[in-house]
């Protein structure tokens, strides 16, 4: 089944959490959504390591990326998945609540595959999110699973 | 800073005068091995002066007894080089003042008879009472004086000078005394070529110098050359040495027959010379000449004590001044207003009429001084020389091809230097003093043009020569003053720089810290904002069939105020990120953009009247993305304003204005006061009530912050309740290089 892998939604603020599941939720997107709080686990989970040793080997259909984390931020995450040679293939979506222009600058640089600034306003916000699942988790041709 | 015509051959210098070959006939020379004292070299008078039997070529004479004691007292002193050794030995029935050197080509003994038995106690009396005298002389020209007549009385010369050399070793003859039967040379000033370098050389070697006739014959050395080294031997230390035949023509020219000079020295340098002349000639017996020698050390040692007296007199003044004036630059704006601010203190630690401190290109002044465009040329000359310390001189004509047009108030300068990278210079001034120096003959006729070779002037009858385009010298002290000054100067631009550092450094960090802050803004302010949005609107949708009217105008209400706290955020961001951000230069189509505006505004009109005027618009030349949001914020404004407008009209129109391109946006709105036209374009100006009109107040700012970046400019034009033009301008790519 295309299109249902899960969704890895790396972010470590609570609300945000919250209200990325809404609205995604409000999009009809049935993925599973697995929630990393912070650059370790979302880089545990990617590469099926620590508490995700033993998970479904499937790549994840889309990373939505938070820029701020903590221990690890979005940046470096962002430039370990690019730099390996089987996981560079995943979508990496940007989240973020910086207009930074040397956060944008640097996450292209890294390979970034899309860079969303959160609006304020939360129907564009929503409207943000059904895109981006819409795009990367339904429409989009899927990343080959791992062959074993 | 020679101030002698020179001959343009300066033969003497090359006269062999070390080497001379031969003696004067009142005494006799022997050169001896210092082992076993056989005779080496002998003069040929020394046999009929000493006696056959002493000097037989070859024989030690350590077998003739008269001489034991001498020997024994040879072999005692173990003479080291340049060390003296004087002895009275009674020679078949004569006594002989024996004075032996040790040189490399051997013992050199010089025999002179003496007969002056007891002398030696009548001229310690006599100079004990000059000593004594010494010390209540208050300067130089009393005690000088004073020496000239003793020197007189010692050894009965007709006429006694005191001859002091310049720093160019010109001579001036400052004292004399005399009975009239020579003529008076006093002020009188001699070339330095009358005592060439190697002659003053040796007088400072040797401190007194006998030439008892300057008629006498020269008596050679036997053999010629040393058997030590086959080297002629050098006589420079002998009394008896014979001097050149130029010193002898010399003599004659100027009516002497005999001739001695002690040497004056103050602290290592040949600062003069007591010379001492007479008609006929005169023998003066080595008694007399020791206390005359005596006298000259006494001489020098006052003179010494003088010049450090006075100069350090002089250095206090000076330093006085120094630091006067250094107090007051670390309290100015800078140190070249400092300067200007205290004229009495910067002039006087040189003595100056003038000066001048050349920095970056800036001159100011105080005082007599050039034209500024001269002083800036004097600059780069100095520049050219690398100096490393003060540069003086008080003929800068003769050094500088503009000092000529500048002499009358700088003919003398003194400068130096405070940056090793710039031009930059303090450069004291002093006018030319025109004075007349009086020559001991005319000295540009020192060379016999036919046979090209040297002769002295067979005149020296006084000789006056004006002098123009010099300055009053500087004096060793000023100079000092000078280099002392400059040291205080740049370590105090020095601070000022570090100090610069420090600031700029500060400044970066606080910069930095800065940045740091609105980028920690700009995700961890905006969040909550959103989040209110997000959740009232959540709320919003999940009880909106139950929620009373009321309840559902709060939750609007949270939901503006979150609105345009976060839009607040955002506007206040992009405004400070402005600053910051790099530019992305190309073509702009600007005729595309006002289209694209005037279609985004069409979209959410709401129902109201709009006319759009669009001109035809010329392509700008800027970061696209900025310039869309200042001319974007400029519509927007127009569109705001004239909201109770039916219909709004609003004109875009742009022209090429030659140097850069201007873009207008006129509406019918409400207008403003021109009286207010200052304010608009600032951060939070509001010149209408947020209820009538909507907005951050941070538009407009943010269009000037975009347009001043770009080199542009923006200014707005209105009337209350009549309608406003906004316009902007782009300065046009100095290199026509667009992409």
């Amino acid at each position: 089944m295309i299109g249902m892998r899960p969704i890895l939604l790396v972010e470590d603020n609570a609300a945000d959490i919250e209200l990325t599941m809404a609205a995604l939720k409000r999009s009809n997107i049935a993925n599973e959504i697995v929630v990393a709080r912070d650059g370790v686990q979302a880089l545990d989970y990617i590469f099926s390591e620590g508490a995700y040793a033993d998970r479904d080997p499937e790549p994840p259909a889309v990373v939505l990326l938070d820029l701020k984390l903590p221990k690890v931020n979005g940046l470096e995450v962002l430039e370990k998945v690019k730099a390996h040679p089987e996981h560079r293939s995943i979508p990496i979506v940007m989240l973020t609540s910086s207009r930074e222009e040397t956060d944008v600058l640097q996450s292209y640089q890294s390979g970034v595959n899309s860079f969303v600034v959160k609006p304020v306003e939360f129907n564009a916000f929503f409207q943000a999110i059904r895109d981006l699942g819409m795009v990367w988790a339904v429409l989009n041709e899927p990343v080959p699973a791992k062959r074993p | 800073m020679s101030s002698a015509p020179q001959p343009s051959l300066d033969l003497c210098a090359q006269e062999p005068i070390r080497i001379p070959g031969g003696i004067q006939p009142h005494g006799a020379l022997l050169f001896l091995d210092e082992v076993d004292f056989r005779v080496l070299q002998q003069s040929a008078n020394a046999a009929s002066i000493l006696g056959g039997s002493l000097t037989e070529k070859g024989m030690p004479i350590s077998e003739d007894e008269r001489l034991t004691p001498l020997l024994g007292a040879l072999r005692d002193a173990r003479l080291q080089p340049s060390e003296t050794l004087q002895k009275r030995v009674l020679l078949s029935d004569a006594w002989f003042q024996v004075t032996a050197h040790s040189t490399l080509q051997g013992l050199m003994l010089e025999f002179e008879p003496d007969s002056s038995l007891g002398g030696g106690e009548l001229f310690y009396t006599r100079l004990r009472r000059f000593v004594d005298a010494a010390e209540e002389y208050d300067s130089i020209l009393s005690l000088t004086e004073a020496a000239a007549r003793e020197v007189r009385e010692l050894t009965g010369f007709n006429r006694v000078m005191i001859y002091r050399f310049d720093a160019d070793w010109t001579g001036t003859v400052i004292a004399e005394d005399g009975d009239g039967t020579l003529p008076s040379y006093l002020d009188l000033r001699f070339p330095a070529t009358d005592i060439p370098a190697q002659a003053r050389e040796l007088y400072r070697l040797n401190r007194i110098r006998l030439i008892p006739s300057a008629t006498y014959e020269p008596v050679p050395l036997i053999p010629a050359v040393s058997p030590k080294d086959g080297q002629p031997s050098d006589l420079s230390l002998a009394a008896l040495r014979s001097v050149s035949p130029i010193h002898l023509e010399y003599m004659r020219n100027m009516g002497t027959g005999a001739s001695m000079s002690i040497s004056l020295i103050v602290e290592g340098r040949l600062w003069g010379l007591i010379s001492c002349h007479n008609e006929a000639p005169l023998y003066v017996p080595p008694a007399g000449r020791n206390a005359a020698e005596f006298l000259g050390r006494i001489v020098s040692q006052q003179i010494a004590s003088q010049e450090r007296g006075r100069e350090s007199v002089q250095r206090l003044g000076f330093k006085r001044l120094e630091t006067e004036l250094v107090a007051h630059l670390s309290r100015a704006p800078s140190f070249q207003q400092g300067l200007v601010e205290r004229p009495r203190q910067w002039l006087g630690m040189t003595n100056a009429d003038g000066a001048a401190v050349v920095t970056e290109g800036m001159v100011l002044t105080t005082g007599a001084v050039p034209d500024t465009s001269v002083i800036k040329q004097l600059a780069d000359w100095l520049h050219a020389k690398e100096l490393d310390g003060p540069f003086a001189t008080d003929h800068l004509a003769a050094e500088w091809h503009g000092g000529a047009t500048i002499s009358a108030v700088a003919s003398g300068i003194l400068a130096v230097p405070i940056s090793r990278i710039h031009p930059s210079f303090i450069i004291w001034f002093r006018p030319e003093v025109v004075r007349t120096v009086r020559w001991g003959g005319n000295p540009h006729k020192a060379v016999d043009d036919k046979s090209m070779r040297i002769h002295p002037r067979k005149s020296f009858e006084t000789w006056k020569e004006q002098v123009k385009q010099r300055s009053e010298p500087w004096r060793l002290s000023e100079i000092h003053s000078a280099g002392d000054f400059r040291n205080a100067v740049v370590n105090f631009v020095l601070k000022r720089a570090e100090e610069r550092a420090e600031l700029t450094s500060e400044l970066e960090r606080s910069n930095k810290e800065l940045e740091s802050f609105s980028y920690s803004i700009s995700h961890d302010l905006r969040a909550p904002f959103r989040h209110i949005l997000g959740y009232a609107q959540l709320l919003g949708e999940e009880e909106g069939e139950q929620l009373k009217s009321i309840s559902r105008h709060y939750l609007e209400g949270i939901s503006n105020a979150a609105l345009s706290a976060g839009q607040l955020v955002d506007d206040l961001l992009r405004f400070s990120q402005l600053g910051r951000a790099s530019l992305n230069l190309s073509r702009i189509d600007m005729q595309k953009i006002a289209e694209e505006i005037r279609l985004s505004f069409e979209d959410g009109d709401q129902g109201r009247n709009f006319v759009w005027k669009i001109g035809t618009l010329p392509d700008g030349y800027g970061d696209a993305a900025l310039v869309r949001q200042a001319f974007y914020n400029l519509a927007d404004n127009a569109v705001k304003y004239t909201r109770d407008r039916d219909p709004a009209v609003i004109e875009i129109s742009g022209e090429d204005a030659g140097e850069e391109m201007i873009y207008s946006v006129r509406d019918n709105g409400v207008g403003f006061d021109m009286a207010y036209s200052g304010k608009l374009f600032q951060v939070f100006q509001r010149l209408h009530h947020v209820e009538d009109y909507e907005g951050t107040g941070i538009g407009l700012a943010l269009s000037k912050r975009i347009i001043d970046r770009h080199g542009g400019s923006i200014t707005a034009e209105g009337q209350l309740d009549r309608g406003a033009t906004f316009s902007f301008s782009l300065p046009k790519p100095r290199k026509v290089r667009v992409q």
